[in-house]
């Protein structure tokens, strides 16, 4: 059986693009990996978890009882590891339909067929390495919103939040009413970068509102907040026990630090579809024509893997390339609806924002050359010198000079730092240095999902030459 | 003081073994949520000691929070807690 739509990531614009496809008539299957439909933003808290709704809750539960409704095929809890068809056939062969391959949350491989993917994959954060910043305790803004919205939890007794945007603000304010302590907020953005950025936050008066709650709130409790400042160390011994800025030293328990959030394209790299860097959109995005449209036929993208403009924007995105999906395939589908005034906003905002997220050249800067930027293969700042020093001269070329980027996580989350590293030392622009090409598996599998069942007997052995 | 929020009603705790000891833990929430809760930072020593394993991303990116439960490789941040799990260090 071959489905008309994948739609792979289940966050706000993945739940409404497979909604709409469904509503247009065809055969629409969703993946993605967290138990249940709603993204970072939306995530859904785990069964039997309740707490006050609000705003957020409210708007993903909308969304996943909207998607619920229309009957289209959920696969939630799968890990999906191997893309294929598509533009990916032998030369001079026809496109394909796109195959997926997943490991499902009962563990069983399995593979699916589309005519069409539309890519919702959302973000990662970026966290712009600085001494100490593997030692236990000190985790993503992104994950300490994760801990505390949807398992309840604080990150610590007493913690420093560090990093750029507004999820700051949130977590510090989060963490307050959870019954925690602030140490401090350390803000990468100086009051100047936020007066800047109000004429764009008024375009949402409840963000704006929300906002100045968050920081009354941390005025209240007499929580100093540094702006133009960052975490220059994380100390301790087996565990965090200290954060330094600058000269000044706080006794903390948990370091919340994030600097931006990334698109995550690992599924448009791999279809090799065409992308530009855009730092004001969060790096590298795919490039799409006004419809949604990559540059592959019949695959398309959506929300903040395109682009960072907030979960608010994500719906609208996602519906429009589930329109233009279904149109592409043959199916009559109205026109689209006009763009309204209050997603207009919402993206404005959501500009502002990804602005005060982009990648901060002065901070990659700052990275003593012993620090870590590779956590997973332990490549430092001063490898990749000496490695762009020996001729390494793009990204692809440092991965394979020093292994950054080729463990686990696949350079997610070292690959801007590294990419950024890299420019400054052969002197060229971080777009120049590329990305790393898009590789399957999109995930670490176990070798037994990949193989699939067989016995040595089911080898094909050819007859041996007549001699 | 406990690290979980008062005002998330969660369902009644179950206990899970880590490393031999028991511990505490509701069942859905994630595994380095619960180890977490339980003061419980540093996951495993990994390869490296400047780099050991740990919750960092929370949402399945990084990588660096693998453990082993009952035997198999697993990501803490992606694996809901149930009862009687078996957790060490991978």
């Amino acid at each position: 059986m071959i489905h008309d739509i994948a739609v792979l990531g289940g966050g706000p614009a993945g739940m409404a693009a497979a909604t709409e496809a469904a509503h247009g008539g065809a055969r629409v299957v969703l993946l993605e990996e967290s138990p249940a439909p709603g993204g970072q933003v939306y995530r859904a808290a785990p069964p039997g978890f309740h707490a006050k709704p609000d705003p957020d809750r409210r708007a993903g539960d909308a969304l996943r009882a909207a998607l619920t409704k229309t009957g289209a095929e959920l696969r939630t809890g799968c890990r999906v590891w191997g893309l294929g068809g598509g533009p990916l056939v032998p030369e001079g062969q026809a496109h394909a339909p796109f195959s997926l391959s997943a490991l499902g949350a009962d563990g069983v491989p399995f593979t699916l067929q589309a005519r069409a993917l539309i890519l919702c994959c959302g973000t990662h954060e970026r966290i712009i390495p600085f001494p100490g910043w593997t030692l236990p305790g000190v985790i993503g803004l992104a994950a300490a919103t994760i801990l505390l919205k949807a398992q309840g939890i604080l990150p610590g007794r007493r913690v420093v939040v560090a990093g750029a945007g507004p999820l700051l603000y949130a977590v510090a304010a989060k963490i307050l009413a959870g019954g925690g302590s602030v140490a401090a907020v350390v803000d990468a953005a100086t009051q100047g970068e936020w007066l800047r950025a109000l004429p764009a936050l008024a375009a949402r008066p409840d963000l704006l509102t929300q906002g100045i709650a968050w920081r009354a709130k941390l005025l209240a409790s007499r929580v100093p907040v540094l702006a133009g400042a960052q975490v220059t160390a994380a100390e301790g011994d087996k565990v965090l026990t200290h954060v330094r800025v600058g000269d000044r030293i706080f006794a903390a328990d948990a370091l919340c630090v994030g600097h931006g959030l990334v698109p995550a394209t690992e599924a448009s790299r791999t279809y090799r579809a065409r992308h530009a860097h855009r730092p004001e959109d969060g790096g590298w995005v795919p490039v799409l024509d006004a419809a949604q449209r990559t540059s592959v036929p019949f695959l398309y993208a959506a929300g903040d893997g395109t682009g960072v403009r907030g979960a608010a924007a994500a719906p609208a995105a996602g519906r429009l390339a589930a329109r233009t999906a279904l149109q592409d395939l043959g199916f009559n589908t109205a026109n689209a609806p006009e763009e309204d005034a209050a997603l207009a906003r919402a993206r404005r905002t959501g500009a502002a924002m990804a602005r005060m997220m982009a990648l901060r050249p002065a901070m990659i800067q700052a990275i003593p050359a012993e620090t870590i930027i590779c956590r997973c293969e332990g490549v430092t700042r001063a490898a990749i010198e000496d490695a762009a020093a020996a001729g390494a001269g793009t990204i692809n070329q440092l991965k394979h000079f020093t292994r950054c980027g080729m463990g686990p996580c696949q350079g997610r989350m070292c690959g801007e730092a590294a990419g950024a590293l890299l420019s400054s030392a052969r002197g060229v622009s971080v777009a120049d240095v590329g990305f790393t090409t898009g590789r399957i598996p999109l995930r670490p599998v176990p070798m037994e999902a990949i193989l699939g069942d067989f016995d040595y007997a089911d080898i094909p052995v050819p007859a041996p030459a007549p001699i | 003081m406990s690290l979980r929020i008062p005002q998330i009603a969660c369902p009644a705790p179950v206990t899970i073994t880590v490393e031999g000891q028991p511990v505490a833990a509701h069942p859905g929430e994630s595994l380095a949520a619960a180890l977490i809760a339980a003061g419980l930072w540093r996951f495993g020593e990994g390869e490296d000691p400047a780099r050991p394993r740990t919750a960092f991303c929370m949402m399945g990116v990084c990588q660096q929070c693998l453990l082993r439960l009952d035997g198999r490789l697993v990501q803490a941040c992606l694996t809901p807690v149930a009862a009687g799990q078996e957790v060490t260090c991978a």
